[in-house]
């Protein structure tokens, strides 16, 4: 071996590696991990906790450096890993799990500011994965937490040795974040979005709730216990009555005796509706369900989107489930009409039954028939049966038997929405009038401070649809006759053991309930004007601002001059406080004293030196003088003192700190009396 | 060091019983001449320049002499004469006032140039030449001079170039109203001095002045001092800017001032303190009844010089 090469001397990691900013850098990586948790798989999360534990324990001296053909090896078994589990490098998933594999590897091998810049831009990155993934308001203050531990770790290990001091160093973070705000504001103003969910990433496979295709005794009543949100709504003008605030959703036509569906019916044409009275307008936002349905007060006028199917039963039919928040515009009117004549096809379809099943159901319906003259008659004559007939609304009912129809009439009777459309619509068709079961919600809450109704998954509701020939679909709601009650108060007032202890709590507390409405509205104002923030809204701003047609163009305009005039502000700043930077580090940091000092009220004349202003000080403002005159003395020293070489760089760190340190208050904290010499 | 630190306490409070309420230049004469510099004081009469020279003599422990320069004084009534000793046939010289540690030179505007120069130059080159042999003055050796500059019949204005010579120029001025009073009540000052132990002598002020040379002066404070320089320079309305040699001087009187401060570093304030008794006597206006450029000048230049970061 080259004699030369013996006298290498030991490699850079044997030297001490300071502690505080590898400590704070592996704080950052794990805390933009963590934002991603759930999203990462157990295994990836075990090799972050591994990965942070060994280097922590390398930093404080406890464990030797893992060597690098380990960390080669490691990195191939971990890269395979992620492949193994996503098929893919790609997309948000598989990349999220590649930055913290691949991050909590480069923490092994950090040594030094430059490998900590690496970890902690990798942990930003994982902070804009999150940002990607998941835009709820109550996430904000996690993105913003570490967003700040991230700078503050930046800073802490820009600073070298033993590091900033971390309170210094998180006000100056924390200041830094302040500044970037308004840049950051012109570009979520300006920045020209690309129309569509662009960020919308590919639905993972979040479990599907609100209403399905298919209603089922009892399916209804899960979802009625859920106090969760299902969209909302606000209206432009009229708001409709209570007892018409029926949220159509998908309308069943298709019934095996038990279980109600939508059917793979073939549609038949719609009759042509005459619309009476005044026309709704209202936008609804969806809360993402993984549902291809866009629920609407009934009856709407048509779809608000071309990729929305306006079925022949008055439903919007997205192409693709709703996975990201929606809103969309509709006009709907509550009285429709219509004189054309059900088509034979239609009828068909709308009055088939099973034929083997609810025997005792298909008596009563001829039986009842029989007396009556027409259709109207027969309706009337079953609604009186349902209000005479003992039944009884219950969010737990009995299980029914298989032929559930014939079973709740006459045996249990008792049940809630599902079963009386259910049981209606099944007397409706065996008495041969055209009928339905229509899903969807009813009521709402109405948000005073919001100005919107929420409708939570717990109005979930069925009603029937019978067809009158010459006036065209009736909506009939069996349980509104069986419980009137139900519709104009909550399920909490009827029933309020059918939910948890925990929810009755949350939404009878007077109390409560406003901080929840409050925090629901707050929510919907973030997402409807920030996460929904798009370029219509965009060119919106503009066009307030005076710009007429406001374009691609104008946006691109308004993003140049908000940036130069970002710049001009931030040179401003940099030019009013500063004035010419000087020219040495110790120079820097006493200009930066004198900085602090004036803005307590005693600035130092350009003409002062420091003992003079020092004792200026301790005459003007006694109260600074403890913690200014020990820095001023600190610096004179430094400046014209004897001193030089290492222990003036180290002295001169050490006032850097020190004077980041200092804190004055701009008022002193108790005036001296001032006595009058004369008398 | 510290004997002769206390040591100088102890002169400077002498020197403050002796000249009441003139602590500032009590305290800038002893600066002048722990750098080795000659003073002049400048003032009416019957302020105490006289008063505050002997005092200061006194109180450094050194041997002095007393010249009262008038207009017929000749050189060699300062410097010392070859007189033709019969006896011995040849010329012996005879040493004049000139040849003690420090030399009272009162009313030094009085004398012929001729006088003031041959003072001046031995002065600056600390000997005296005569009859082609050179005598070394006295190691320390001062000159401390005082003028009337309100005084102009029958005086001799030193000029610039010989002004120059004296490290500072202290002016008296009034006392203010409660000294006065008690001068007025106490008699003469001159009284005193025989009462007052010398606090040095001439071994501790020689280590005191070596002292004082090794004060550190750090490249900040050179720039701040060569600003200043330049800064009287630049202005219009003078006829010349600093020397080398003032700037050579206001460091060296710097340096006392700290060593008095008890500092181990020139700082920018000392500069400060010391600049007016440095400067002001080498300025000089271009025009303006004002011939010597006052405290007035010296504060505008110390202002408008930013002390450097």
């Amino acid at each position: 071996m080259d004699s030369r090469l013996r006298a290498v001397p030991p490699p850079l990691h044997a030297e001490r590696e300071p502690l505080r900013p590898m400590l704070w850098t592996i704080a950052a990586f794990v805390a933009g991990a963590l934002l991603n948790v759930d999203r990462i798989p157990l295994w990836a999360t075990a090799v972050l906790i591994a990965c942070a534990a060994w280097q922590l324990s390398v930093a404080a001296h406890k464990l030797p450096a893992l060597p690098k053909p380990a960390q080669l090896i490691l990195t191939f078994v971990l890269v395979t890993c992620v492949v193994a589990t996503f098929h893919t490098l790609n997309g948000l998933p598989a990349g999220t799990v590649l930055l913290v594999v691949m991050g909590s590897i480069k923490l092994l091998e950090t040594r030094g500011r430059r490998d900590r810049y690496i970890v902690i831009g990798a942990a930003l990155f994982l902070l804009l994965a999150a940002c990607l993934d998941r835009q709820a308001l109550a996430r904000l203050p996690l993105y913003l937490g570490d967003a700040l531990l991230c700078c503050t770790a930046l800073l802490v290990s820009a600073y070298g040795g033993a590091g900033l001091e971390i309170r210094v160093a998180a006000k100056l973070a924390a200041r830094s974040l302040l500044l970037a705000l308004p840049l950051a504001l012109v570009f979520f103003l300006f920045f020209p979005r690309l129309p569509g969910g662009f960020w919308a990433l590919p639905a993972n496979d979040d479990a599907i709730t609100g209403l399905g295709e298919s209603m089922s005794p009892g399916s209804i009543s899960q979802l009625t216990a859920s106090y969760d949100p299902a969209f909302r709504v606000r209206f432009a003008g009229a708001i409709p009555p209570p007892q018409e605030r029926y949220w159509r959703g998908p309308v069943l036509h298709d019934f095996d005796g038990y279980t109600w569906r939508r059917g793979v019916v073939e549609a038949y044409r719609q009759p042509a509706l005459r619309y009476l009275g005044e026309p709704f307008r209202y936008s609804v936002t969806l809360v993402p369900d993984a549902n291809r349905w866009w629920f609407t007060l009934d009856t709407v006028v048509g779809s608000p989107d071309k990729h929305v199917f306006f079925s022949y039963d008055y439903d919007l039919i997205a192409r693709e489930p709703v996975t990201q928040l929606t809103t969309y515009d509709a006009l709907s009117y509550t009285h429709t009409e219509s004189s054309e004549p059900l088509s034979n096809f239609a009828r068909k379809i709308e009055s088939a039954l099973p034929p083997n099943r609810n025997p005792r159901t298909r008596e009563l319906a001829a039986r009842l028939r029989e007396r009556a003259a027409a259709d109207p008659d027969f309706v009337r004559a079953v609604i009186d049966f349902f209000r005479t007939g003992g039944f009884q609304y219950s969010l737990t009912p009995p299980m029914l038997d298989l032929d559930s129809v014939d079973d709740f009439l006459f045996h249990t009777r008792e049940g809630f929405c599902g079963h009386y459309a259910s049981a209606f619509v099944a007397l409706m068709r065996a008495g041969g009038v055209p009928a339905r079961v229509v899903t969807g919600y009813q009521g709402g809450e109405w948000n005073p401070i919001g100005g919107y109704f929420l409708i939570r998954q717990s109005d979930a509701h069925a009603w029937a649809e019978i067809w009158i020939e010459g006036r065209g679909w009736r909506r009939v709601d069996p349980t509104a006759i069986v419980a009137p009650e139900r519709l104009s108060r909550g399920i909490l007032d009827i029933l309020p053991n059918a939910v948890s202890g925990r929810t009755r709590l949350l939404y009878t507390t007077p109390l409560l309930v406003h901080l929840l409405q409050g925090w629901d509205a707050l929510n919907t104002a973030w997402n409807e004007r920030i996460v929904k923030f798009d370029v219509n809204m965009q060119l919106g701003i503009l066009e307030r601002l005076g710009v007429r047609s406001a374009d691609w163009t104008a946006l691109v305009a308004a993003l140049a001059s908000g940036l130069i005039g970002w710049l001009a502000w931030i040179a401003w700043h940099i030019g009013r406080s500063a004035g010419p930077r000087p020219a040495d580090r110790l120079a820097r940091a006493y200009a930066r004293l004198c900085r602090k000092l004036a803005r307590a009220g005693i600035a130092r004349d350009a003409h002062e030196g420091p003992l003079d202003y020092a004792a200026r000080i301790v005459r003007r403002r006694p109260d600074l003088a403890p913690r200014a005159q020990p820095l001023l003395a600190r610096y004179a020293h430094l400046r014209y003192g004897p001193v030089g070489g290492e222990v003036a760089a180290a002295a001169t760190a050490a006032f850097e700190r020190m004077v980041l340190r200092l804190h004055v208050a701009r008022r002193p904290r108790s005036t001296p009396l001032r006595r009058s010499k004369s008398l | 060091m510290e004997p002769d630190r206390a040591a100088l306490q102890r002169g400077l409070a002498a020197l403050g019983t002796v000249i009441l309420g003139k602590s500032t230049q009590v305290r800038l004469c002893l600066a002048c001449l722990l750098a080795r510099g000659h003073l002049l004081i400048e003032d009416v009469p019957g302020v105490g320049k006289t008063t505050l020279a002997h005092a200061l003599a006194h109180v450094l422990g050194l041997a002095w002499q007393r010249v009262q320069f008038t207009s017929d004084l000749l050189p060699a009534d300062v410097i010392g004469v070859s007189v033709f000793e019969r006896t011995r046939q040849l010329f012996e010289f005879r040493k004049g006032p000139i040849f003690t540690q420090l030399l009272l030179a009162d009313e030094i505007n009085r004398a012929s140039p001729r006088t003031q120069s041959a003072l001046l130059e031995a002065m600056e080159e600390r000997q005296v030449s005569a009859d082609l042999t050179t005598y070394s003055l006295p190691d320390p050796f001062f000159v401390v001079a005082t003028q009337n500059p309100h005084d102009e019949v029958g005086t001799f204005a030193l000029p610039e170039s010989q002004l120059d010579r004296f490290l500072m120029c202290v002016t008296l001025g009034y006392p203010d109203a409660d000294h006065e009073r008690e001068l007025l009540k106490s008699g003469a000052r001159r009284e005193l001095l025989p009462q007052i132990a010398p606090a040095l002598n001439s071994v501790a002020l020689l280590r005191i002045q070596a002292a004082v040379r090794a004060v550190h002066v750090a490249d900040a404070l050179l720039d701040y001092t060569l600003a200043l320089i330049a800064r009287t320079r630049a202005r219009a309305d003078l006829k010349l800017g600093l020397s080398p040699r003032a700037g050579q001087g206001l460091i060296r009187a710097s340096q006392a001032w700290a060593y008095m401060q008890n500092r181990a570093a020139v700082m920018p304030e000392d500069v400060q303190a010391v600049l007016p008794a440095v400067v002001a006597h080498r300025l000089e206006r271009r025009e303006g009844l004002d011939m010597r450029a006052g405290s007035a000048l010296t504060d505008e230049i110390l202002k408008a010089v930013p002390v450097p970061l």
